[in-house]
C-alpha cells in the first residue's frame, strides 16, 4: 500500500465527502419519516401491545385512570411492566443491558420499547375509531 | 502460517478483544439495541490492510467469540447481533479495500464498515425479535455510524502511518 493511499489524515477522498453526505440526507430523510409517522398516526383509543418472540402476549389499554402491573414471564427471565394513566413502562428486568428500562415511558402511538435479550417488544396502536372502547 | 504473523494476528484477536470488552462498559446515551462505538473495528482495518480478508475475519470471529465469553453473552442475542455485524462489516470492508481503494480513503471504508456493522446488528435484532418495528431504528443507527465510522477511521488511518512495516 502506497503512503499516499493511507493519507487519509488530511484528505478525504470526493468519495468520501459524497458517501458522508449520502448517509446523512438517508438517515435525516428515515428520521424525518419516522416523526411523521408518530405525528400522524391515528387518534382513537390507544393500546399497547407486548409480545415475547413475535407473539403478542397481552394487550393493555392505554387511558387516564389505569393502572396495571404485569409480571411478565419468559422462561427463566421476566420483565416487570407498569402502566399508569395512558403510559407504559418497564420498571424492573433481568437482562443485562437494561436498555429496556432506560427506555422510560412512552404513550403515543407507533413508539415502542425493546427488550432484546428477553424479546420483549411494547409498541403502542391507536384504534381507528373508537368502537374498539365501545366494545370493551 | 508463519510463527511471526501467528503471532501478531493473535496480537490483533488479544487487542481487538479488550475493546471489544472495553467498549461494553460504556453505557451510550440511547436506549436502542445494537448501538455501539465499534472500537474493535480499528483492528479489523488494521488487519485487512496488513494481512487480507480470510485473516480479518478470522481476527473479527475469534474476537467476538472471546469477547463474549468475557462478557457472558456467548450465544445469547448480542452474540448473534454481535457476530453478525462483526463479520458482514469486516467483508465489506475488505472488498472495498481490495477493490475500490483508489475511489475510498481508510476513513471512507471504516465508515461503510460502521455503517454495515450497525445495519446487520438492527437487522438482527429484528428478525430475533421478530418486529419489523425496529428497523424505524435504522436512520439514528446510521447517523450514528458516520459519527464513529469516521472517529475509528481516522485511528486506523493515523496507525497505519505510524505502524513500521517492517516489524510485520
Amino acid at each position: 500500500m502506497s503512503k499516499a493511499k493511507v493519507n487519509g489524515l488530511k484528505i478525504l477522498t470526493k468519495a468520501d465527502i459524497c458517501l458522508i453526505g449520502l448517509l446523512v440526507v438517508i438517515a435525516v430523510g428515515g428520521i424525518g419519516l419516522g416523526m411523521n409517522r408518530l405525528a400522524s398516526s391515528g387518534s382513537g383509543a390507544l393500546t399497547a401491545q407486548i409480545s415475547v418472540g413475535g407473539t403478542i402476549k397481552q394487550t393493555v389499554p392505554l387511558r387516564e385512570g389505569y393502572r396495571q402491573e404485569i409480571q411478565l414471564k419468559n422462561g427463566d427471565h421476566y420483565n416487570v411492566i407498569e402502566i399508569v394513566n395512558g403510559k407504559i413502562h418497564i420498571r424492573q428486568a433481568d437482562c443485562p443491558d437494561q436498555l429496556c428500562v432506560r427506555s422510560g415511558w412512552i404513550g403515543i402511538a407507533t413508539q415502542q420499547i425493546v427488550c432484546l435479550p428477553n424479546r420483549v417488544v411494547i409498541k403502542i396502536v391507536a384504534a381507528e375509531n373508537d368502537l374498539d372502547d365501545i366494545a370493551r | 502460517m508463519d510463527i511471526r504473523r501467528m503471532m501478531i494476528l493473535s496480537l490483533f484477536v488479544a487487542i481487538a478483544s479488550i475493546l471489544h470488552i472495553v467498549e461494553s462498559w460504556f453505557p451510550l446515551p440511547f436506549p436502542i439495541p445494537g448501538v455501539k462505538l465499534g472500537l474493535a473495528n480499528v483492528v479489523s482495518i488494521l488487519a485487512i490492510a496488513f494481512y487480507g480478508w480470510r485473516e480479518a475475519l478470522l481476527v473479527a470471529l475469534l474476537r467476538v467469540m472471546i469477547g463474549s465469553l468475557f462478557g457472558g453473552t456467548v450465544l445469547g442475542p448480542s452474540f448473534a447481533m454481535s457476530m453478525g455485524g462483526a463479520l458482514i462489516s469486516t467483508a465489506v470492508m475488505a472488498y472495498i479495500y481490495q477493490y475500490h481503494r483508489s475511489i475510498f480513503s481508510i476513513v471512507g471504508i471504516s465508515i461503510i464498515g460502521a455503517v454495515f456493522h450497525n445495519s446487520a446488528q438492527i437487522i438482527i435484532a429484528a428478525l430475533l425479535v421478530v418486529s419489523t418495528g425496529l428497523l424505524w431504528y435504522l436512520p439514528y443507527l446510521i447517523l450514528f455510524a458516520v459519527l464513529t465510522g469516521a472517529g475509528t477511521g481516522f485511528t486506523a488511518a493515523y496507525l497505519l502511518l505510524k505502524i513500521p512495516r517492517d516489524c510485520l
